[in-house]
């Protein structure tokens, strides 16, 4: 059964990638999210010697990160910027080990939008979460241990 | 007139926190004081009440709650002491704050003020806040709060399985990606408008990842 939905699934994507040739019209958003997935650690040998750095509204991450994480090293993995569909689920994927999946319930009554939250690790959702997510003002998921530090999740509001 | 000392054993004996001499003990102040009794009768029954009217687990909302708490506490006193001393004369004013129904009417006002602050973090604010959060898996739990020296909400997940130390855990960077809204499928696409990845799920709801690159 399951081979069979993959199937279809894989065979519904083959179009979709042919039709991506076409231009299409692009959806509704109520916002766009920075998301990324933060190795925190102790031991600077561990660190993988990226040197991505986080948008400009986001300023001294680090820092910030070490008042709610008792280590010293943060180093981004993986980021990326997307759009909050209106009426689609969003992913925001800085990592295949760990991402997440975004339903837009509109925007907040005082800014912001309200959002439905699902962490996934591969093929297991971690936490579903109901949140208002507002400019300025990130959200840090704290998630599995990794090595002898700890993966972090960081979701983001772009200010419009 | 009721020393303080003992406003604070039928506290404790109310929150069940005497151990079993002080229990007995506070048992025997019981039998042979018919005005304690009766007002520990009144609150044990608001207690039960108030008691089956809230969840049997309520998460702390934030670090500082039971501060914040003690601090609005201790300005309700103020106020109403203050009250107190406006409206009664000096003699009179223990007998009254004795009475069993001020005792539940505070009672009653603590419920609803600690309703209040367990709401969400701030509804109020600038802030991110967390409405709700729900663990599928056992031995997994959430907790959000604010933590303002971060300027951030957290959510904390604790009793997940560690990745095991020898596997990769490698990231990429999206610049930019294309959804096919009808199928729910994401390609996401780095700095040079490569293909890194398409996203999508399967009819039963699990995502579905389709890359370019191993992974580790």
């Amino acid at each position: 059964m399951k081979f069979l939905l993959t199937s279809i699934t894989l065979l519904s994507l083959c179009v979709t990638l042919r039709a991506q040739e076409t231009p299409a019209v692009k959806p509704a958003t109520d916002g766009r999210v920075w998301g990324a997935l933060i190795f925190a650690t102790n031991d600077a040998a561990q660190l993988t010697g990226g040197r991505e750095q986080p948008p400009p509204n986001l300023p001294k991450l680090n820092e910030r990160l070490g008042k709610v994480f008792p280590f010293k090293h943060f180093e981004i993995l993986g980021q990326h910027q997307q759009d909050i569909f209106r009426e689609f689920e969003s992913w925001v994927v800085p990592s295949q080990d760990l991402f997440l999946k975004i339903d837009s319930k509109g925007p907040a009554d005082q800014g912001g939008v309200n959002l439905h939250l699902q962490v996934w690790r591969e093929q297991q959702v971690l936490v579903k979460s109901d949140a208002v997510l507002r400019a300025g003002s990130p959200l840090f998921i704290g998630g599995p241990a990794w090595k002898s530090g700890r993966l972090i999740f960081v979701l983001s509001l772009d200010r419009k | 007139m009721k020393p303080p000392s003992e406003d604070h054993d039928l506290i404790r004996w109310l929150d069940g926190e005497m151990n079993a001499t002080e229990h007995a003990a506070f048992e025997t102040r019981l039998k042979t004081d018919p005005a304690l009794a009766n007002e520990a009768q009144v609150l044990r029954a608001l207690s039960v009440g108030i008691r089956s009217h809230l969840p049997a687990d309520m998460t702390v909302p934030h670090a500082d709650f039971f501060n914040s708490q003690i601090q609005v506490r201790i300005g309700q006193l103020e106020i109403d002491n203050e009250r107190a001393q406006a409206t009664a004369a000096p003699g009179d004013l223990l007998r009254w704050l004795r009475q069993p129904w001020l005792t539940a009417a505070g009672a009653v006002a603590l419920a609803v003020l600690g309703l209040v602050l367990l709401r969400p973090i701030a509804e109020t604010s600038a802030n991110s806040f967390i409405l709700s959060s729900y663990t599928p898996k056992i031995g997994v739990q959430a907790h959000a709060f604010h933590d303002e020296a971060a300027d951030a909400t957290v959510l904390m997940l604790d009793g997940l399985d560690a990745i095991p130390a020898d596997r990769k855990v490698s990231g990429i960077h999206v610049k930019h990606s294309e959804t096919e809204p009808q199928l729910a499928a994401t390609t996401l696409y780095d700095v040079a408008g490569g293909r890194l990845l398409m996203i999508s799920r399967d009819a039963t709801g699990l995502p579905l990842i389709w890359s370019n690159s191993p992974r580790g």
